[in-house]
């Protein structure tokens, strides 16, 4: 089973629908939301995103696969392969 | 300071800077809600409208670049995929927002 | 008989979309031209007190020209408070430094508060208020 982590955003709606994704496939996700982060892990969160050219949120790492936005038709072809 | 006032004093200002640029208000009535009920709480928070969906840096000169409505500072990007980033904007001729997927630069040819 | 309202301005003095200040009572007022309809509010900022005819007016918004704190005329409230301002990366002078933590310390217990308004009419040409 791949491993399936989020950067996401509370304040974000698409963050929401993608927590919804894995939520109702009963995947297991852990996520962090940047804005309740502490200053250290924001940064940190900051450099993965740049990294990848990802300019907001939703940040979904699936195994080794990164996907930007809510994009559940990527997820799914990335849990997939 | 009210909420619902101050979505309406948002809505007033935003539209009149989007529309020059071909962009209205989604027609998703909810989501608009709801994304500017999120920004009167982040500008409540930080004193200034942030984008509810990109990361405040508190590096001033990158936060300007997400201050609502941020289209002109990511114009090429939000013209390939007819909305902005959160999806509070969309192009004036967009009727389907649900059919507009949320594409990073990368994903439509850009940087 | 006893009228409350008070004779302010001309009606062309003040052009649409403009504000200007008159002082009535004691009190100093600011006369909004909301595109031909006139609203009256108290000339301080809830803020800060800086003078408001010296912001904008768009619509029923001004916007106060300090820190940009925002009112709707037509009610007083206060929409939003001040937009923090810019210092910028440079390394300040170490008695500006300390000046501008302390002043940050105290800023946090200042807010915005709605503004008074005042009732309006326009009769022969002038913009009469009650103060």
């Amino acid at each position: 089973m791949k491993k399936v982590s989020l950067y996401t955003l509370s304040t974000c709606p698409w963050c929401r629908k993608a927590k919804q994704f894995f939520t109702e496939r009963s995947i297991p996700f852990t996520y962090i939301d940047y804005d309740l982060a502490d200053e250290a892990t924001q940064a940190r969160i900051l450099q993965e995103l740049d990294a990848a050219g990802a300019t907001g949120f939703p940040f979904v790492r699936i195994g080794d696969t990164v996907i930007a936005g809510y994009q559940p038709e990527l997820y799914s072809k990335a849990l997939r392969s | 300071m009210e909420t619902e006032s101050r979505k309406e004093a948002l809505q007033y200002f935003f539209e009149k800077v989007v529309e020059p640029m071909g962009f209205k208000f989604t027609p998703d009535v909810e989501l608009k809600d709801f994304l500017l009920e999120q920004e009167v709480m982040l500008e409540t928070k930080h004193g200034i409208p942030f984008c509810p969906c990109q990361p405040v840096r508190h590096d001033r000169a990158r936060d300007m670049q997400i201050v609502c409505p941020c289209i002109p500072f990511h114009r090429k990007h939000f013209d390939a995929i007819k909305r902005c980033w959160c999806g509070l904007f969309v192009h004036i001729d967009v009727i389907d927002p649900d059919s507009l997927p949320q594409l990073p630069p990368k994903d439509v040819g850009l940087e | 008989m006893n009228d409350k309202f008070m004779r302010a301005i001309s009606t062309d003095e003040i052009a649409p979309g403009g504000m200007k200040t008159v002082e009535l009572d004691g009190q100093e007022i600011v006369i909004c031209n909301c595109g031909g309809t006139y609203y009256a509010i108290q000339r301080r900022c809830g803020h800060m007190n800086a003078p408001l005819e010296l912001g904008t007016l768009d619509g029923k918004f001004v916007t106060c020209p300090m820190h940009c704190a925002q009112f709707d005329v037509t009610t007083g409230q206060a929409l939003s408070g001040p937009v923090p301002g810019d210092l910028g990366n440079e390394t300040l002078p170490p008695r500006v430094a300390a000046f501008l933590q302390q002043v940050g310390i105290l800023m946090k217990y200042v807010r915005t508060e709605s503004i008074r308004t005042y009732e309006t009419k326009v009769e022969a040409g002038w913009v009469h208020v009650a103060p």
